[in-house]
Protein backbone atom coordinates (compact mmCIF):
# COMPACT_ATOMS: atom_id res chain seq x y z
CA UNK A 1 0.00 0.00 0.00
CA UNK A 2 2.73 2.23 0.84
CA UNK A 3 4.98 1.73 -1.67
CA UNK A 4 2.14 2.09 -4.26
CA UNK A 5 1.76 5.68 -3.37
CA UNK A 6 5.22 6.42 -3.08
CA UNK A 7 5.43 5.15 -6.98
CA UNK A 8 2.20 7.53 -7.82
CA UNK A 9 3.99 10.26 -6.19
CA UNK A 10 7.21 9.69 -8.11
CA UNK A 11 5.30 8.79 -11.59
CA UNK A 12 3.19 12.46 -10.67
CA UNK A 13 6.90 13.97 -9.97
CA UNK A 14 8.37 12.93 -13.08
CA UNK A 15 5.19 13.95 -15.14
CA UNK A 16 5.29 17.33 -13.70
CA UNK A 17 9.34 17.44 -14.59
CA UNK A 18 8.09 16.48 -18.41
CA UNK A 19 6.01 19.22 -18.40
CA UNK A 20 7.22 21.98 -16.12
CA UNK A 21 10.29 21.44 -15.89
CA UNK A 22 12.15 20.18 -19.27
CA UNK A 23 10.00 22.28 -22.03
CA UNK A 24 12.20 23.69 -24.37
CA UNK A 25 12.34 24.47 -27.97
CA UNK A 26 11.49 21.96 -30.25
CA UNK A 27 14.02 21.27 -33.19
CA UNK A 28 13.73 22.41 -36.61
CA UNK A 29 11.85 19.71 -37.94
CA UNK A 30 9.30 19.24 -35.82
CA UNK A 31 9.16 23.57 -36.07
CA UNK A 32 8.91 22.89 -39.54
CA UNK A 33 6.02 20.57 -39.30
CA UNK A 34 3.98 22.58 -36.76
CA UNK A 35 4.35 26.14 -38.93
CA UNK A 36 3.63 24.74 -42.57
CA UNK A 37 0.31 23.21 -40.87
CA UNK A 38 -0.21 26.75 -39.50
CA UNK A 39 0.21 27.99 -42.60
CA UNK A 40 -2.30 25.70 -44.43
CA UNK A 41 -4.63 25.64 -41.68
CA UNK A 42 -4.91 29.97 -41.32
CA UNK A 43 -5.87 30.78 -44.90
CA UNK A 44 -9.15 30.23 -46.62
CA UNK A 45 -8.32 29.49 -50.19
CA UNK A 46 -9.69 28.20 -53.52
CA UNK A 47 -7.99 25.79 -55.20
CA UNK A 48 -6.11 28.22 -57.71
CA UNK A 49 -5.02 30.05 -54.89
CA UNK A 50 -3.14 27.51 -53.02
CA UNK A 51 0.29 27.64 -55.02
CA UNK A 52 0.26 31.23 -53.40
CA UNK A 53 0.66 29.00 -50.00
CA UNK A 54 3.39 26.63 -51.27
CA UNK A 55 6.69 27.24 -51.13
CA UNK A 56 8.95 26.42 -54.31
CA UNK A 57 12.34 25.14 -54.34
CA UNK A 58 13.96 27.98 -54.04
CA UNK A 59 11.59 30.19 -51.70
CA UNK A 60 12.65 27.22 -49.08
CA UNK A 61 16.21 28.14 -49.86
CA UNK A 62 15.52 31.98 -49.67
CA UNK A 63 14.01 31.36 -46.06
CA UNK A 64 16.90 31.49 -43.57
CA UNK A 65 15.81 31.93 -40.28
CA UNK A 66 17.72 35.07 -38.79
CA UNK A 67 21.55 35.66 -39.87
CA UNK A 68 22.05 32.44 -41.37
CA UNK A 69 23.65 32.58 -44.33
CA UNK A 70 23.33 30.85 -47.86
CA UNK A 71 25.52 28.01 -48.67
CA UNK A 72 27.87 28.58 -51.86
CA UNK A 73 25.64 25.46 -53.62
CA UNK A 74 22.50 27.01 -52.58
CA UNK A 75 23.56 30.21 -54.19
CA UNK A 76 24.44 28.73 -57.26
CA UNK A 77 21.27 26.43 -57.03
CA UNK A 78 19.66 29.26 -57.12
CA UNK A 79 21.14 31.25 -59.98
CA UNK A 80 20.15 27.81 -61.76
CA UNK A 81 16.87 27.47 -60.97
CA UNK A 82 16.29 31.15 -61.79
CA UNK A 83 18.31 31.48 -65.36
CA UNK A 84 15.93 28.25 -66.33
CA UNK A 85 12.54 30.40 -65.30
CA UNK A 86 13.23 32.98 -67.38
CA UNK A 87 11.10 33.24 -70.87
CA UNK A 88 11.72 36.27 -73.01
CA UNK A 89 8.51 38.15 -75.13
CA UNK A 90 7.05 36.00 -78.48
CA UNK A 91 8.26 39.08 -80.38
CA UNK A 92 12.01 38.63 -78.91
CA UNK A 93 12.07 42.36 -78.72
CA UNK A 94 13.09 43.29 -74.73
CA UNK A 95 13.10 46.74 -75.46
CA UNK A 96 9.11 48.31 -74.95
CA UNK A 97 7.27 52.17 -74.57
CA UNK A 98 8.52 53.54 -71.70
CA UNK A 99 5.13 55.39 -71.26
CA UNK A 100 3.92 52.60 -70.46
CA UNK A 101 6.65 51.54 -68.09
CA UNK A 102 6.11 54.86 -66.27
CA UNK A 103 2.33 54.21 -65.45
CA UNK A 104 3.16 50.87 -64.35
CA UNK A 105 6.29 51.30 -62.17
CA UNK A 106 3.85 53.36 -60.61
CA UNK A 107 0.98 51.37 -59.96
CA UNK A 108 1.13 49.23 -56.90
CA UNK A 109 -1.81 47.43 -57.27
CA UNK A 110 -3.23 43.68 -58.44
CA UNK A 111 -3.51 40.77 -57.89
CA UNK A 112 -4.69 41.15 -54.05
CA UNK A 113 -7.37 38.86 -52.45
CA UNK A 114 -10.21 39.77 -50.13
CA UNK A 115 -12.75 37.75 -49.16
CA UNK A 116 -12.16 35.08 -51.76
CA UNK A 117 -12.04 37.39 -54.46
CA UNK A 118 -9.46 38.34 -56.88
CA UNK A 119 -8.95 42.41 -57.38
CA UNK A 120 -10.47 43.05 -60.57
CA UNK A 121 -7.87 44.31 -62.29
CA UNK A 122 -6.98 44.44 -66.48
CA UNK A 123 -3.09 43.94 -65.35
CA UNK A 124 -0.97 44.36 -62.37
CA UNK A 125 0.94 46.71 -61.36
CA UNK A 126 4.92 46.86 -61.45
CA UNK A 127 4.96 47.57 -57.86
CA UNK A 128 8.47 49.75 -58.62
CA UNK A 129 7.47 53.00 -56.56
CA UNK A 130 6.74 50.80 -53.17
CA UNK A 131 10.31 49.84 -53.01
CA UNK A 132 12.58 52.14 -55.78
CA UNK A 133 13.15 55.81 -55.95
CA UNK A 134 12.71 56.82 -59.27
CA UNK A 135 12.46 60.33 -61.01
CA UNK A 136 14.31 62.77 -59.64
CA UNK A 137 12.35 64.41 -57.31
CA UNK A 138 9.17 62.38 -56.77
CA UNK A 139 8.84 61.98 -53.00
CA UNK A 140 5.74 59.55 -52.88
CA UNK A 141 8.02 56.45 -53.02
CA UNK A 142 10.34 53.99 -50.60
CA UNK A 143 14.19 52.61 -50.08
CA UNK A 144 13.67 49.26 -49.47
CA UNK A 145 15.08 48.66 -52.83
CA UNK A 146 18.29 50.94 -53.82
CA UNK A 147 17.32 54.18 -55.58
CA UNK A 148 16.82 53.77 -59.66
CA UNK A 149 17.30 57.60 -60.43
CA UNK A 150 19.06 57.83 -63.34
CA UNK A 151 19.22 54.37 -64.03
CA UNK A 152 19.83 54.72 -67.53
CA UNK A 153 22.36 57.38 -67.31
CA UNK A 154 24.80 55.59 -65.30
CA UNK A 155 24.08 52.44 -67.98
CA UNK A 156 23.40 53.26 -70.75
CA UNK A 157 20.89 51.32 -72.97
CA UNK A 158 23.33 48.58 -74.72
CA UNK A 159 22.38 45.46 -75.68
CA UNK A 160 23.69 43.68 -72.92
CA UNK A 161 22.59 46.39 -70.81
CA UNK A 162 18.65 45.73 -71.88
CA UNK A 163 19.11 42.13 -71.72
CA UNK A 164 20.75 42.32 -67.90
CA UNK A 165 17.84 45.20 -66.83
CA UNK A 166 15.42 42.68 -68.75
CA UNK A 167 16.46 39.72 -66.66
CA UNK A 168 17.36 41.70 -63.33
CA UNK A 169 12.95 42.35 -63.44
CA UNK A 170 12.13 39.20 -64.76
CA UNK A 171 14.01 36.81 -61.83
CA UNK A 172 15.78 39.05 -59.67
CA UNK A 173 17.70 35.89 -58.32
CA UNK A 174 19.52 35.15 -61.26
CA UNK A 175 21.52 37.99 -60.14
CA UNK A 176 21.03 38.18 -56.45
CA UNK A 177 20.55 34.75 -55.49
CA UNK A 178 17.36 35.45 -52.62
CA UNK A 179 17.22 38.98 -52.83
CA UNK A 180 14.40 40.74 -51.14
CA UNK A 181 13.24 42.08 -54.54
CA UNK A 182 10.06 40.15 -56.01
CA UNK A 183 11.08 37.72 -59.02
CA UNK A 184 8.57 39.54 -60.95
CA UNK A 185 8.29 37.95 -63.98
CA UNK A 186 8.79 34.15 -63.09
CA UNK A 187 6.28 34.40 -59.89
CA UNK A 188 3.94 35.64 -63.00
CA UNK A 189 2.73 38.84 -61.51
CA UNK A 190 3.71 40.67 -64.50
CA UNK A 191 3.96 39.21 -68.36
CA UNK A 192 7.05 39.88 -70.04
CA UNK A 193 5.31 42.39 -72.07
CA UNK A 194 5.18 44.01 -69.44
CA UNK A 195 8.78 43.95 -68.34
CA UNK A 196 10.07 45.31 -71.35
CA UNK A 197 8.09 48.32 -70.96
CA UNK A 198 9.75 48.58 -67.31
CA UNK A 199 13.20 48.41 -69.33
CA UNK A 200 12.31 51.07 -71.81
CA UNK A 201 11.37 53.40 -68.85
CA UNK A 202 14.64 52.91 -67.27
CA UNK A 203 17.13 52.87 -69.88
CA UNK A 204 15.74 55.57 -72.38
CA UNK A 205 16.89 58.91 -72.43
CA UNK A 206 13.54 60.01 -72.75
CA UNK A 207 12.18 58.45 -69.65
CA UNK A 208 11.75 60.81 -66.38
CA UNK A 209 13.91 58.58 -64.43
CA UNK A 210 17.06 59.55 -66.41
CA UNK A 211 16.14 63.55 -66.31
CA UNK B 1 10.05 72.21 -57.94
CA UNK B 2 9.09 69.15 -55.60
CA UNK B 3 7.17 66.52 -58.01
CA UNK B 4 4.47 65.21 -55.59
CA UNK B 5 2.98 62.70 -58.60
CA UNK B 6 1.75 59.77 -57.66
CA UNK B 7 0.69 60.08 -53.80
CA UNK B 8 -2.92 59.71 -53.15
CA UNK B 9 -3.83 61.18 -50.11
CA UNK B 10 -6.94 58.43 -49.41
CA UNK B 11 -6.80 59.29 -45.84
CA UNK B 12 -7.75 62.59 -43.96
CA UNK B 13 -4.37 61.60 -41.74
CA UNK B 14 -2.32 61.61 -44.34
CA UNK B 15 -4.14 65.07 -45.39
CA UNK B 16 -3.01 66.33 -41.52
CA UNK B 17 -0.28 65.59 -41.76
CA UNK B 18 0.55 67.13 -44.93
CA UNK B 19 -0.86 70.24 -43.30
CA UNK B 20 0.52 70.24 -40.04
CA UNK B 21 4.36 69.72 -41.27
CA UNK B 22 6.44 72.33 -42.50
CA UNK B 23 7.53 71.69 -45.81
CA UNK B 24 10.84 71.70 -44.46
CA UNK B 25 10.27 68.55 -42.50
CA UNK B 26 8.38 66.99 -45.15
CA UNK B 27 11.08 67.30 -47.40
CA UNK B 28 13.76 66.17 -45.17
CA UNK B 29 11.42 63.02 -45.28
CA UNK B 30 10.82 63.28 -41.62
CA UNK B 31 7.44 62.23 -40.79
CA UNK B 32 8.17 61.43 -37.18
CA UNK B 33 7.45 64.62 -36.17
CA UNK B 34 4.14 64.66 -37.18
CA UNK B 35 2.57 61.33 -36.26
CA UNK B 36 4.09 62.18 -32.80
CA UNK B 37 1.79 65.51 -33.10
CA UNK B 38 -0.88 63.31 -33.50
CA UNK B 39 -0.42 60.54 -31.07
CA UNK B 40 -0.93 63.36 -28.18
CA UNK B 41 -4.94 64.06 -29.29
CA UNK B 42 -5.66 60.11 -29.96
CA UNK B 43 -9.15 59.49 -30.72
CA UNK B 44 -8.81 56.18 -29.53
CA UNK B 45 -8.97 57.10 -26.19
CA UNK B 46 -12.81 56.47 -27.03
CA UNK B 47 -12.88 53.14 -27.40
CA UNK B 48 -11.74 52.55 -23.81
CA UNK B 49 -15.15 53.59 -22.12
CA UNK B 50 -16.73 51.29 -24.45
CA UNK B 51 -14.54 48.19 -24.01
CA UNK B 52 -15.10 48.82 -20.24
CA UNK B 53 -18.77 48.88 -20.43
CA UNK B 54 -18.87 45.99 -22.54
CA UNK B 55 -16.79 43.64 -20.26
CA UNK B 56 -19.18 44.96 -17.17
CA UNK B 57 -22.10 44.27 -19.41
CA UNK B 58 -24.55 40.92 -19.00
CA UNK B 59 -24.89 40.00 -22.55
CA UNK B 60 -25.13 37.21 -24.98
CA UNK B 61 -27.30 34.50 -24.93
CA UNK B 62 -26.09 33.42 -21.37
CA UNK B 63 -26.64 37.27 -20.04
CA UNK B 64 -23.26 37.14 -18.06
CA UNK B 65 -20.47 39.48 -17.98
CA UNK B 66 -16.94 38.88 -19.26
CA UNK B 67 -15.83 39.36 -15.20
CA UNK B 68 -15.34 35.52 -14.59
CA UNK B 69 -12.96 35.31 -17.77
CA UNK B 70 -9.30 34.44 -17.13
CA UNK B 71 -7.00 35.92 -19.30
CA UNK B 72 -4.21 34.26 -17.39
CA UNK B 73 -4.14 35.96 -13.73
CA UNK B 74 -7.16 34.72 -12.27
CA UNK B 75 -10.84 35.45 -13.41
CA UNK B 76 -11.71 39.04 -14.02
CA UNK B 77 -8.09 39.89 -13.42
CA UNK B 78 -7.03 42.52 -15.71
CA UNK B 79 -3.75 44.41 -14.64
CA UNK B 80 -1.00 43.20 -16.59
CA UNK B 81 -2.29 40.56 -18.21
CA UNK B 82 -2.54 41.56 -21.46
CA UNK B 83 1.47 41.72 -21.15
CA UNK B 84 1.90 38.73 -20.77
CA UNK B 85 -0.02 37.49 -23.86
CA UNK B 86 0.52 35.08 -25.75
CA UNK B 87 0.06 32.26 -23.54
CA UNK B 88 -0.91 28.87 -22.97
CA UNK B 89 -4.32 28.29 -20.83
CA UNK B 90 -4.68 25.41 -19.48
CA UNK B 91 -8.86 24.63 -19.85
CA UNK B 92 -8.49 25.28 -23.45
CA UNK B 93 -4.83 23.63 -23.73
CA UNK B 94 -3.99 26.16 -26.12
CA UNK B 95 -1.45 29.01 -26.62
CA UNK B 96 -4.18 32.16 -26.98
CA UNK B 97 -3.71 35.61 -28.01
CA UNK B 98 -5.67 38.60 -26.53
CA UNK B 99 -7.94 38.37 -29.34
CA UNK B 100 -8.62 34.39 -29.29
CA UNK B 101 -9.26 34.62 -25.33
CA UNK B 102 -11.88 36.78 -25.69
CA UNK B 103 -13.46 34.48 -28.38
CA UNK B 104 -13.22 31.50 -26.16
CA UNK B 105 -14.73 33.59 -23.14
CA UNK B 106 -17.33 34.83 -25.14
CA UNK B 107 -18.23 31.26 -26.87
CA UNK B 108 -18.07 29.54 -23.29
CA UNK B 109 -19.12 32.19 -20.72
CA UNK B 110 -21.32 34.14 -22.54
CA UNK B 111 -23.12 31.70 -25.30
CA UNK B 112 -22.50 34.05 -28.08
CA UNK B 113 -21.86 32.20 -31.63
CA UNK B 114 -18.06 32.19 -32.72
CA UNK B 115 -18.67 32.19 -36.52
CA UNK B 116 -20.54 35.38 -35.70
CA UNK B 117 -17.88 37.24 -33.44
CA UNK B 118 -15.38 35.91 -35.71
CA UNK B 119 -17.52 38.14 -39.01
CA UNK B 120 -17.69 41.19 -36.71
CA UNK B 121 -14.28 41.11 -35.47
CA UNK B 122 -12.55 43.12 -37.79
CA UNK B 123 -14.69 46.77 -38.09
CA UNK B 124 -15.76 48.35 -41.53
CA UNK B 125 -13.71 51.62 -41.36
CA UNK B 126 -15.56 54.65 -40.07
CA UNK B 127 -18.03 52.86 -38.07
CA UNK B 128 -18.51 52.25 -34.69
CA UNK B 129 -15.51 49.41 -34.19
CA UNK B 130 -16.58 46.03 -33.00
CA UNK B 131 -17.10 44.35 -29.69
CA UNK B 132 -13.73 42.84 -29.82
CA UNK B 133 -11.89 45.76 -30.94
CA UNK B 134 -13.24 47.84 -27.50
CA UNK B 135 -12.39 44.98 -25.06
CA UNK B 136 -9.48 44.19 -26.48
CA UNK B 137 -8.41 47.93 -26.08
CA UNK B 138 -9.89 48.19 -22.65
CA UNK B 139 -7.96 44.92 -21.36
CA UNK B 140 -5.07 46.07 -22.91
CA UNK B 141 -4.86 49.25 -21.39
CA UNK B 142 -5.07 47.74 -18.13
CA UNK B 143 -1.48 47.12 -18.85
CA UNK B 144 -0.50 50.70 -19.51
CA UNK B 145 2.89 51.28 -18.03
CA UNK B 146 3.45 47.83 -16.96
CA UNK B 147 6.14 45.81 -19.33
CA UNK B 148 5.64 43.10 -21.71
CA UNK B 149 6.77 40.03 -20.17
CA UNK B 150 5.63 37.17 -22.23
CA UNK B 151 7.62 34.06 -20.59
CA UNK B 152 8.06 30.60 -22.26
CA UNK B 153 7.31 27.95 -19.56
CA UNK B 154 5.33 25.25 -21.26
CA UNK B 155 6.36 23.51 -23.80
CA UNK B 156 3.17 24.54 -26.63
CA UNK B 157 4.62 28.25 -25.66
CA UNK B 158 7.90 27.73 -27.16
CA UNK B 159 6.49 25.16 -29.74
CA UNK B 160 4.75 28.71 -31.02
CA UNK B 161 7.51 31.31 -30.72
CA UNK B 162 9.45 28.67 -32.82
CA UNK B 163 6.75 28.44 -35.72
CA UNK B 164 6.39 32.06 -35.10
CA UNK B 165 9.67 32.65 -36.21
CA UNK B 166 10.06 30.65 -38.80
CA UNK B 167 6.60 32.11 -40.21
CA UNK B 168 8.33 35.34 -39.88
CA UNK B 169 10.93 34.30 -42.15
CA UNK B 170 8.71 32.33 -44.76
CA UNK B 171 8.63 33.32 -48.24
CA UNK B 172 5.78 32.60 -50.53
CA UNK B 173 3.50 33.69 -53.41
CA UNK B 174 4.02 35.94 -56.28
CA UNK B 175 5.27 38.60 -54.22
CA UNK B 176 8.29 36.36 -52.98
CA UNK B 177 7.44 38.20 -49.67
CA UNK B 178 7.95 36.87 -46.00
CA UNK B 179 7.58 39.54 -42.93
CA UNK B 180 11.20 40.08 -43.17
CA UNK B 181 11.67 41.25 -47.06
CA UNK B 182 10.12 44.78 -45.28
CA UNK B 183 10.51 44.31 -41.50
CA UNK B 184 13.96 43.19 -41.87
CA UNK B 185 16.09 46.51 -41.82
CA UNK B 186 16.42 49.68 -39.71
CA UNK B 187 14.88 53.43 -41.47
CA UNK B 188 13.07 51.18 -44.58
CA UNK B 189 9.71 52.76 -46.10
CA UNK B 190 7.06 50.88 -48.44
CA UNK B 191 6.77 54.56 -50.46
CA UNK B 192 5.79 56.97 -47.55
CA UNK B 193 5.08 54.53 -44.97
CA UNK B 194 7.65 53.82 -42.14
CA UNK B 195 8.10 50.23 -41.79
CA UNK B 196 8.89 48.72 -38.69
CA UNK B 197 12.61 47.00 -37.86
CA UNK B 198 10.83 44.04 -36.21
CA UNK B 199 14.60 42.11 -36.33
CA UNK B 200 15.93 44.77 -33.47
CA UNK B 201 14.48 45.11 -29.94
CA UNK B 202 13.35 48.61 -30.40
CA UNK B 203 11.32 47.53 -33.49
CA UNK B 204 9.91 43.97 -31.98
CA UNK B 205 9.13 46.47 -28.29
CA UNK B 206 7.28 49.08 -30.54
CA UNK B 207 5.16 45.83 -31.69
CA UNK B 208 4.73 44.34 -28.82
CA UNK B 209 3.52 48.05 -27.09
CA UNK B 210 1.13 49.94 -29.15
CA UNK B 211 -1.80 47.48 -30.37
CA UNK B 212 -4.27 48.24 -30.48
CA UNK B 213 -4.18 51.52 -31.91
CA UNK B 214 -6.30 54.02 -33.81
CA UNK B 215 -6.06 53.79 -37.46
CA UNK B 216 -5.99 57.53 -38.24
CA UNK B 217 -6.95 56.71 -41.87
CA UNK B 218 -9.57 54.34 -40.86
CA UNK B 219 -11.01 56.24 -37.69
CA UNK B 220 -11.48 53.17 -36.02
CA UNK B 221 -9.44 51.37 -33.47
CA UNK B 222 -7.21 47.97 -34.88
CA UNK B 223 -5.93 45.05 -33.13
CA UNK B 224 -2.78 43.01 -33.75
CA UNK B 225 -5.49 40.16 -35.73
CA UNK B 226 -6.17 43.24 -38.40
CA UNK B 227 -2.40 44.30 -38.62
CA UNK B 228 -1.42 40.94 -39.73
CA UNK B 229 -4.45 40.06 -42.30
CA UNK B 230 -3.55 43.71 -44.12
CA UNK B 231 -0.03 42.44 -43.92
CA UNK B 232 -0.88 39.16 -46.21
CA UNK B 233 -3.30 41.07 -48.14
CA UNK B 234 -0.36 43.21 -49.68
CA UNK B 235 1.53 40.42 -49.36
CA UNK B 236 -0.51 38.58 -52.16
CA UNK B 237 -1.35 35.50 -49.94
CA UNK B 238 -5.31 34.48 -49.55
CA UNK B 239 -7.55 35.52 -46.87
CA UNK B 240 -6.12 35.04 -43.42
CA UNK B 241 -8.74 33.77 -41.06
CA UNK B 242 -9.48 35.03 -37.19
CA UNK B 243 -7.77 34.32 -34.33
CA UNK B 244 -5.68 31.25 -36.07
CA UNK B 245 -2.47 29.52 -34.71
CA UNK B 246 -0.32 31.81 -37.47
CA UNK B 247 -1.34 34.79 -36.64
CA UNK B 248 -1.01 33.48 -32.59
CA UNK B 249 2.48 32.23 -33.41
CA UNK B 250 3.94 35.25 -34.95
CA UNK B 251 2.51 37.41 -32.05
CA UNK B 252 3.95 35.27 -29.74
CA UNK B 253 7.34 35.75 -31.76
CA UNK B 254 7.13 39.52 -31.81
CA UNK B 255 6.06 39.87 -28.62
CA UNK B 256 7.92 38.05 -26.95
CA UNK B 257 11.11 39.67 -28.81
CA UNK B 258 9.12 42.75 -27.42
CA UNK B 259 9.81 42.51 -23.50
CA UNK B 260 10.28 44.91 -21.30
CA UNK B 261 8.70 47.32 -23.50
CA UNK B 262 6.40 49.74 -21.75
CA UNK B 263 2.41 49.28 -22.80
CA UNK B 264 1.00 52.43 -23.86
CA UNK B 265 -2.35 51.77 -25.80
CA UNK B 266 -4.03 52.83 -28.16
CA UNK B 267 -0.92 53.71 -30.22
CA UNK B 268 -1.49 55.29 -33.04
CA UNK B 269 -1.11 54.51 -36.52
CA UNK B 270 -1.37 56.44 -39.71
Amino acid sequence: MKKTTLFKWMTLAAAGAMTAGCASYPDEATTRQMAEKMVYDAFAFSPAHKGRLDQDRSQQICSKIGDAKLTQAEAAEIVKLARASIEYPASGKLYGDWKVGDRLAHDGAGDRIRNGKLENRKENGGLCQNCHALAPGEINVGNVGPSLTGYGKQRGNSEAVIKYTYEKIYNAWTYFPCSNMPRLGATKHLTPEQITHMVAYLLDPQSPINK
Amino acid sequence: MVNVRGIRFTACASLCLALTLPASALAQGDLSVGRKMLIEDNPGELWIDQGKALFHQKRGPKNVSLEQCDFGMGPGKLEGAAARMPRYFADTDRVEDLESRLLTCMTQLQGFDRNQLIKQAISSPASKGSDIEALALYITSRSNGMKVNVSLSHQKEYDMYKAGEYLFFRRSGQTDFGCVQCHGEPDKRIRLQDLIHMTSKAGAQEVASTWPAYRGSHFVVRTMQWRLNDCVWQMRLPDLKYATDYSIALTTYLNRQGNDAVIQVPGFKR
